[in-house]
């Protein structure tokens, strides 16, 4: 009876989670304003699917990710802590991380 | 049962590696690599190292293993899991068979608490010895099939990965389970949880305490007779295959607990 209690106390604790961590929770993460640069300043051009501008007219900016999307994002390693504890994009553009396959381990 | 349940198992392997679209914003709860081409679904630990590694506690992740294990605790392990599956093949190929000691069943705890925790938040996910970078499920699913896509691999990490795979295949030609025992970090979290799920074989009364589930159970939970061990010795162990129930001569086992 008590074992039945406990995990029927920690299943609802349990779903909880799940529906704050699935539908409610955000993340900020920023482009990556060092591999932006990087680029930029050589010249490249940063093609994105559906998004073929040059780098010049690329300005950094955030965006708030759901924990799905950032589950996801984590499939390939796509997000990392800056220095200053921002979470910023491992590729110089937010946009890169949508609809991006997962990479080999 | 077993044929059943051998049936369950491929046709989870087929549904979890469709290929034909992603949904990889959820994880489910068994070990099938999520960097694999045609995987489903993220796993668990792979997502849970990438974000303990940037300090953060992947809610949903950790609230879909909670409620997993608390559901059906190890069935996952018995019944889906493709590993697991492999290894109940592995197991019918005709090999020297031997034991191992009791105590090694605490290795995956470490395996979880060292590789898939400490190592991400203390070095980096990046790092050689982070589980996914020696998980041998990822060597089947994910590196071997992303070097031959691509026709390049880095050799030396390719090729430990590889001796690790081995090792786990050979290991588990000879034990029954062995990677399930002995190393998974997943099966780790769930036996935390597996006390307390919903779903859990029990024993009525008409036990006679012959001990033939004991025998035959493929996590040997217990040796004694008269103990029914998945339930009094190591209820952590259990993966619900329900070999014990199948065989139970006086059909005193029921799976609800």
């Amino acid at each position: 009876m008590i074992r039945k209690i406990i995990s029927i106390a920690l299943l609802i604790l349990g779903l909880a989670m799940a529906v704050y961590g699935g539908f409610f929770r955000k993340f900020l993460v920023y482009d990556n304003l060092e591999k932006f640069d990087r680029l930029k300043n050589v010249g490249i051009t940063i093609k994105i699917p559906g998004y073929e501008n040059a780098s010049e007219s690329f300005t950094p900016e955030s965006q708030w990710f759901s924990e799905p999307d950032v589950v996801r994002a984590m499939t390939f390693e796509g997000i990392k802590r800056y220095k200053d504890e921002k979470l910023i994009s491992n590729y110089p553009d937010l946009r890169m991380l949508k609809g991006r396959i997962p990479c080999p381990t | 049962m077993e044929k059943i349940r051998l049936k369950v198992q491929v046709i989870s392997l087929a549904l979890l590696n469709l290929g034909l679209f992603q949904w990889q914003t959820i994880c489910f709860p068994v070990l099938n690599c999520h960097s694999c081409p045609t995987a489903l679904f993220s796993c668990p630990i792979g997502i849970l190292g990438q974000f303990v590694g940037l300090g953060l506690v992947p809610l949903s992740v950790v609230a879909v293993v909670a409620i997993t294990g608390l559901t059906v605790g190890r069935f996952m392990c018995g019944w889906i899991c493709p590993f697991g599956l492999a290894q109940d093949l592995l197991y019918k190929v005709p090999y020297v068979k031997f034991d191992i000691p009791r105590w090694t069943r605490f290795i995956k705890y470490l395996i979880f608490a060292g590789l898939v925790v400490a190592v991400p938040i203390f070095l980096s996910p990046g790092f050689p010895l982070y589980f996914c970078r020696l998980c041998p499920v990822a060597t089947v699913q994910s590196a071997v099939p992303w070097a031959l896509i691509n026709g390049t691999a880095d050799t030396l990490t390719l090729s430990v990965r590889l001796v690790i795979l081995f090792l786990i295949v050979v290991a588990a030609m000879g034990h029954r389970r062995f990677f399930c025992k002995v190393i998974c970090p997943l099966g780790a979290i769930l036996s935390v949880t597996n006390r307390f799920a919903l779903l859990f074989p029990e024993r009525n009364t008409n036990c006679t305490g012959c001990g033939v589930c004991n025998k035959i159970c493929p996590m040997e939970t217990s040796k004694e007779k008269g103990s029914f061990g998945v339930y009094d010795k190591a209820p952590e162990e259990c993966i619900s295959c329900l070999d014990c129930k199948d065989k139970c001569p006086a059909d005193s086992i029921k799976l609800w607990g």
